[in-house]
């Protein structure tokens, strides 16, 4: 479904990826792991036309979609959930909804999609009208994931979503993320504080220092010694 | 009688007043809201924005006076002249300001080029309609008489129209998806480009929606004032101190502060003469940014 390779990402003259490759299949759930600041994000983000200066190969269902604008990549059924949420602060809950099915490809499904999402966090249909500034961290975290639904995605690239969560919350996002899962789309996810995700996982990549150190299924993860520390040691 | 003569009088010249300062206040609220929305969307700043007022005022002039237009009154010449605005806004946003923002320091190179679009438009105005002042006959003649107080239709159908003007745009902005995909990019633009919202042309429309608004003030107030080949910058710095003393990106604020400045403007006109109008305005400016630089209802930084 998404095939990246040869992929050199910059911020200005600060090369941020090398030559990084992944792959990830329909219906996989495939996790990124790796110490902070050394590009996971960056990739999501390169995937998503959201870094200025990208070369390389962006292969999604057959078509390179590196150098599209941000709101095409969206047409094509691809959403970034961002780390840092960049929600509309002081829109309420259900305009932020609403505008994540801004893109054309979304909009016939708005109805659909609502429904679905507040089916899956009841609590944000309880606080439709709540002003998204006013939310804490958990909900603010829940509607950055519903509004990526809200875009009617077929591939999710969910960055961090338990950052600056309670740890009690993290379950939580685990079995959301599963649901997703199941309900059919595709997830890559950049995950370092839930440990039990990488269960979750059809594939594993580690970055380490802007290029891809390992590549594997999640039973040659753990049997990694080198990486035991990335699992075992947080 | 309980009021001397006197007092009567007073009391007409002080309503008299009043209402000249609600009609242009309304209209310096419909330019404040313009100006606060492109420097809300793009953080840019548009110079050539009280030159777009008059090239409201020469449109609608041309109608009038150039092509004899005699169906419909002003209700034709909106129809007419408010979408020639929105495509001059929105075709000088793309061809001028748009090749700009790619580059560095691109808010400042912005602020360059509408300085010198303002000159050229100022020239260009001078060269075909010449430096005598035009003036537009007003929407409706004669006067209401309650009692013994006049009010001229004019400033009634001034202030209700700006006012109109600015509830239509209210609503667009909460109502409409472009609307609202304009408050998502003047809120969080990396947002804005996460749920798919095409930043460039909400940029370009943002521009152009508020050159709608300055040119439709434009043959407003033309009506009450002349249209002048060189008021463009005084205009500007109107709207400039409504919006600074409003609170930069306030919209409300900007509502509050237009209104506060007509009325200043009026009763400083009538109290000390016309020309002391801007003193004031420059006073009130200063005032603003040492005791409250943020403005009426601006956050501050």
């Amino acid at each position: 479904m998404l095939k990246v390779t040869d992929l050199n990402a910059y911020y200005g003259e600060a090369q941020v990826l090398e030559d990084v490759f992944i792959s990830v299949d329909q219906g996989q759930v495939v996790v990124m792991f790796g110490p902070n600041g050394h590009g996971k994000s960056t990739l999501l983000k390169s995937i998503c036309g959201l870094v200025e200066k990208v070369q390389g190969r962006i292969e999604y269902k057959g078509q390179n979609i590196n150098g599209l604008a941000t709101e095409k990549i969206v047409n094509m059924g691809i959403t970034y959930i961002a780390e840092n949420r960049e929600l509309f602060p002081h829109m309420t809950v259900m305009e932020n909804l609403k505008l994540g099915a801004f893109s054309k490809n979304a909009r016939p499904y708005e109805k659909n999609n609502l429904g679905r999402v507040f089916s899956l966090f009841p609590l944000l249909k309880n606080r439709q009208k709540q002003v998204a500034s006013t939310l804490s961290g958990g909900e603010a975290r829940m509607l950055a994931v519903a509004r990526g639904l809200m875009s009617n995605a077929d591939f999710l690239c969910i960055d961090e979503p338990s950052l600056g969560l309670q740890p009690s919350l993290r379950h939580e996002i685990f079995s959301t993320i599963k649901q997703i899962n199941k309900q059919g789309k595709t997830v890559l996810l950049v995950e370092q504080n839930i440990p039990q995700i990488a269960e979750l996982a059809d594939r594993i990549y580690v970055m380490e220092e802007g290029q891809i150190s390992f590549e594997g299924n999640k039973d040659e993860a753990l049997n990694n010694e080198s990486l035991k520390e990335i699992f075992l040691g947080m | 009688m309980i009021f001397s003569e006197d007092t009567i009088l007073f009391l007409y010249e002080i309503t008299d007043v009043i209402i000249a300062g609600l009609s242009t206040g309304s209209v310096y609220a419909l330019m404040a809201v313009g100006m606060t929305l492109v420097y809300g969307v793009t953080k840019a700043f548009n110079f050539a924005y009280g030159d777009f007022f008059n090239m409201g005022g020469y449109f609608a002039w041309i109608l009038i006076f150039g092509l004899g237009l005699q169906f419909g009154g002003y209700l034709t010449i909106l129809v007419i002249v408010m979408p020639l605005m929105f495509v001059v806004g929105y075709g000088l946003e793309k061809l001028m300001v748009a090749p700009l923002r790619k580059r560095e320091d691109w808010e400042n190179k912005v602020m360059m080029l509408t300085l010198g679009l303002a000159l050229f438009l100022s020239s260009l105005y001078t060269v075909v309609f010449g430096v005598r002042m035009k003036s537009l006959p007003p929407i409706l003649e004669g006067t209401l008489e309650v009692g013994q107080l006049v009010f001229a239709y004019q400033d009634i159908m001034i202030f209700f129209m700006s006012l109109g003007g600015i509830l239509l745009f209210g609503w667009m902005l909460n109502n409409t998806r472009t609307g609202m995909a304009v408050k998502a990019v003047a809120q969080n633009p990396t947002g804005a480009k996460i749920v798919g919202i095409p930043k460039e042309r909400i940029f370009a429309f943002t521009f152009a929606i508020s050159t709608v608004m300055v040119g439709f003030g434009g043959i407003l107030l033309s009506q009450k004032w002349f249209i002048n080949p060189n008021s463009g910058g005084t205009i500007m710095i109107k709207a400039w101190v409504v919006t600074a003393f409003g609170g930069m990106g306030s919209i409300r604020g900007g509502l509050y502060a237009a209104f506060i400045i007509g009325m200043l403007e009026a009763f400083v006109g009538w109290l000390f003469g016309m020309s002391y109008g801007m003193i004031a305005l420059f006073i009130l400016l200063l005032a603003t940014l040492v005791l409250r630089p943020q403005g009426l209802m601006g956050k501050g930084e």
